[in-house]
């Protein structure tokens, strides 16, 4: 079970695409899994014959287990050394000369796997519905308890610790960094190692969703397991009810002038090879709205406040199988151009399986579009540890109020979801004023 | 003048106008009061920046003594006036004293002129004619530096047997001059003069030349220095020196035991340097000293509190603070910011980068490979020559090398040693990369600029994995 992310712990596999006694080539897909950040076709890391499933579809091993065997293409079955998939490697394995899919033993330590106390509020979040529920037992916990976000949001550390780590298999955000801005030295890791090995993964609370009234389940009904995403989304739901102090406020906006952009400049788009979509022109605004007011753009960490020095988009992105959030990352240096890109790349990837680990996480603010589905406005819960989310609804035609006259002009309801802790109702408007006034005064000359 | 201030310094050398400057940047009240006529220390008035004048002037001359094979035409003699080398040395250190006294100005620091001694619960007295007296609310730094160190049997007479603080104003090019010690001061005045035209004779009580850097850069200074005519006595111990009218007489045991006898028109004594603590009354206010020095800790506080101490005046205990000018500013930037209420992070003395300015100049970081095997490292060393690079070539100067020591089980950079052209500037790279605790992969994926001296650099590393491209 490959390492998919330095914070993740376990993975379920889905399905086996390759069945034992089939062919593989390197890097072609061998089995999906899923875990709490993504789903995602694992490649072989060699090529060579299956000759042993070691774990069923459905079943949920740690990281670095073993959960097949590749054998050479002549022999089959007995294969002898297993070969070992290096952690973190996962998604890009190198070849190994003797074939077989095997993982490195001691499992790298990823205390902060789903569970832990600082998972809420490490400023990297899972993919919305999905981080980690809080964790009830912090006494395994590696980490001071007075090591703040900023430190885990600088998890640095130098070439030299890196290497140390990799020959150790330490896992470097579980260290505690004297250097500059929480930088792990030579001196911490060296240190971290005298102290012998560290404590295994804190074992994971079984049922962390708090459970609702029991009831039985009827003759008639049928039962079926939750997906391991639908249950992170279920965790992360209620976990992100239970933490922040949801208040929604509702704006109205005219989208005339983004709708004459959008047709003056589609053409020029596709021709780039993008789609010019208004969900593009209204993470543009949002974007220059967080600049303005920058406490929309934070984290609430324990009594401080964060304030994310880079504007990471979050667009939730719906599947059939869920729901996933996939980031655009410094959003404030893309143009129309480079956002309309990274979204429909998101999407894509995201549809296909083919988001990475980072692609979920990282960031800042989260816009997600009920109003593909119909919906006039959504009421979003927050994507934590961010502290606030918008909903847009449906961009149509509706009668409005014109200088007294009643006029059809494309309207939509944006929907913001902000977290009353930090942010007021007076500075969640500003907010969305901001993104109102930036919308509707749009220069259609201008993308 | 008001009298109270939040933060009192105690010498305006390196350390001490640097630890005033970033003090008064953090808002502190901050006050220096100095003896000396102009600002700066040892380092602008008698040491870094005047010698490394002269050494300019030296270059200089060696170009035009080449000139032939830089297809230069100059007149038949070649010569240099030394009231002019002193004149346009003088006009740098003026400018650079300058500098500081705008920059007191700029910071609202107040330069007050005299004498300090320290009165006990933060107080000073000033001597110049008549007494100031100065409170310090917060801290009071003392920064009062070092000065030039006999040993016994040598009797500095400032007119023949003489320091560095004397070398750098000699108005005459002697025609033989005797050097005791081969530390940086040593060798810098035995390329200066040995350019000038003076004979040389070096006396290094230890076996080798340089004997802070790496074995391998002390035997090529040797090789090049015996190139240039330098005589150079290692395991030498001089019993005696005997100042004349016209020069020194000196008695040495050589490494073989032999007596000799030396006379040259100078002696230059350059064994070191001492703690200056005269009239501070450092025990009077219960200060602990150590030989001498001011024992201080890693974030330079005395034993008294509302006294810290930084630069040559101090010890951390153990052997070897290494007084040197930027060491001074670094610590004296730490212990301002302390007093001012932040983070004090401690020095790495490993990764003081240290630099000697004779021909050919020295730049080094780190554990010499000597060190570093005493450390216990599994150690790999990488070695460059300059003189493979077009860079080197260029220029005419094709000695020397790079060497880099390294830590076989993690690839950890441990220590860069060079000499050659350019290897002062170079050794920057080197001390970064310590710094940031660099692997030697690191320095051989670092992109080096082609022709630069500095493509040595990651030549030695790649030596350092088995072999260099260019060799």
């Amino acid at each position: 079970m490959p390492q998919m992310g330095e914070s993740i712990a376990e993975g379920t596999i889905v399905r086996w695409i390759k069945k034992v006694g089939d062919k593989v080539d390197r890097d072609e897909p061998l089995f999906e899994i899923s875990t709490d950040k993504v789903d995602a076709e694992i490649p072989s890391p060699a090529a060579g014959v299956v000759s042993e499933i070691r774990v069923k579809e459905g079943e949920t091993v740690p990281v670095n287990s073993i959960v097949a065997v590749i054998g050479p293409a002549s022999a089959g079955a007995d294969a002898p050394a297993a070969q070992a998939i290096s952690p973190g490697k996962a998604a890009e394995p190198k070849t190994p000369p003797a074939p077989a899919v095997k993982a490195p033993e001691p499992p790298t330590p990823t205390p902060q796997a789903d569970g832990s106390p600082t998972a809420a509020a490490k400023p990297t979040p899972e993919p919305p519905p999905a981080p980690p529920p809080p964790k009830p037992a912090p006494d395994q916990e590696p980490k001071p308890a007075t090591e703040s976000t900023e430190d885990l949001i600088r998890q640095r550390s130098s070439p030299l610790v890196r290497k140390i780590a990799k020959e150790h298999n330490v896992d470097i955000s579980q260290l505690h960094g004297t250097g500059i801005a929480g930088r792990v030295t030579k001196n911490d890791i060296l240190g971290f190692l005298d102290k012998g090995a560290p404590a295994p993964p804190p074992p994971r609370p079984a049922t962390p969703a708090p459970s609702g009234p029991t009831f039985k389940p009827g003759a008639l009904d049928s039962v079926e397991k939750m997906s391991p995403m639908r249950k992170r989304i279920a965790e992360h739901m209620v976990l992100s009810r239970r933490t922040s102090a949801h208040v929604h406020s509702v704006f109205e906006v005219n989208f005339s002038r983004v709708a004459q952009a959008r047709e003056k400049h589609k053409a020029e788009f596709e021709r780039a090879g993008a789609k010019l979509t208004y969900l593009s022109f209204i993470v543009k605004a949002a974007v220059d709205a967080l600049r303005a007011v920058p406490v929309v753009n934070a984290s609430v960490d324990d009594d401080s406040i964060v304030y994310h020095k880079e504007i990471n988009i979050g667009i939730a992105v719906a599947l059939d199988w869920g729901l996933i959030v996939p980031v655009i990352k410094h959003a404030d240096e893309k143009n129309l151009l480079g956002l309309s890109r990274a979204i429909a790349d998101l999407a894509n990837r995201a549809r296909t399986k083919q988001l990475k680990p980072e692609d979920v996480q990282g960031g800042t603010f989260t816009i997600t579009n009920p109003g593909v589905f119909g919906a006039l406005f959504g009421m979003p819960i927050i994507n934590q540890p961010q502290v606030a989310i918008v909903g847009v609804g449906n961009v149509e035609k509706r009668p409005v109020v014109i200088d007294d006259a009643i006029a059809i002009r494309p309207m939509a309801y944006l929907a913001i979801g902000y977290d009353h802790r930090i942010v007021d109702g007076a500075v969640a408007d500003e907010f969305m004023s901001h993104v109102k006034k930036t919308l509707e005064s749009w220069d259609p000359n201008v993308v | 003048m008001a009298s109270d201030y939040d933060v009192i310094v105690i010498g305006a050398g390196t350390g001490g106008y640097v630890a005033a400057i970033r003090a008064a940047q953090l808002g502190l009240k901050t006050a220096v009061v100095e003896k000396q006529k102009a600002l700066g220390g040892t380092c602008l008035l008698w040491g870094c920046i005047p010698t490394k004048a002269l050494l300019e002037h030296a270059h200089a001359l060696k170009i035009v003594q080449h000139a032939k094979e830089w297809g230069l035409a100059i007149g038949p003699s070649v010569s240099i006036d030394m009231n002019q080398v002193q004149t346009r040395k003088d006009r740098i250190v003026t400018g650079l004293t300058k500098g500081v006294e705008f920059l007191f100005k700029k910071n609202k620091i107040d330069w007050l002129k005299g004498t300090a001694r320290l009165t006990g619960n933060g107080g000073v007295d000033v001597f110049e004619g008549e007494k100031q007296t100065l409170k310090a609310r917060k801290e009071i730094i003392v920064a009062t530096g070092s000065s030039p160190r006999s040993v016994p049997g040598v009797e500095i007479d400032g007119k023949r047997i003489i320091t560095s603080d004397e070398a750098i104003h000699l108005r005459e090019i002697p025609k033989s001059v005797a050097i005791m010690g081969s530390g940086a001061v040593g060798v810098e005045f035995a390329s200066i003069f040995r350019r000038f035209g003076s004979e040389v004779t070096i006396l290094e009580l230890l076996p080798r030349l340089v004997p802070v850097e790496d074995d391998a850069v002390s035997a090529e200074l040797e090789k090049s220095f015996k190139k240039q005519g330098i005589t150079s006595h290692t395991g030498a111990k001089v019993t005696g020196a005997r100042a004349t009218a016209d020069g020194a007489d000196l008695d040495v045991e050589l490494a073989d035991g032999r007596a000799a006898h030396l006379h040259a028109d100078y002696l230059l004594v350059a064994t070191g340097r001492g703690p200056v603590t005269t009239g501070l009354n450092a025990e009077g206010v219960g200060l602990q000293m150590e030989k001498g020095y001011v024992k201080v800790d890693a974030q330079y506080r005395t034993n008294v509190p509302g006294i810290s101490a930084i630069g040559d005046v101090i010890t951390l205990g153990g052997p070897g603070h290494p007084q040197l000018a930027h060491v001074s500013s670094a610590e004296g930037i730490i212990a301002a910011e302390r007093i001012a209420g932040q983070e004090a992070r401690p020095l790495n003395y490993d990764h003081v980068p240290g630099c000697t300015y004779c021909d050919p100049e020295i730049g080094s970081v780190g554990l010499t490979e000597r060190e570093a095997k005493a450390r216990g490292y599994d150690v790999r060393v990488g070695t460059f020559p300059f003189g493979v690079l077009g860079r080197a070539k260029m220029a005419g100067e094709t000695e020397g090398f790079v060497k880099i020591v390294a830590d076989k089980k993690y690839d950890e950079l441990l220590g860069v040693h060079m000499i050659g052209l350019r290897s002062t500037e170079l050794v920057a790279e080197a001390t970064a990369a310590l710094r940031l605790e660099s692997t030697v992969e690191e320095l051989i994926r670092t992109i080096h600029a082609h022709p630069t001296m500095a493509e040595a650099i990651g030549e030695a590393a790649h030596a350092v994995h088995g072999a260099a491209i260019h060799l």
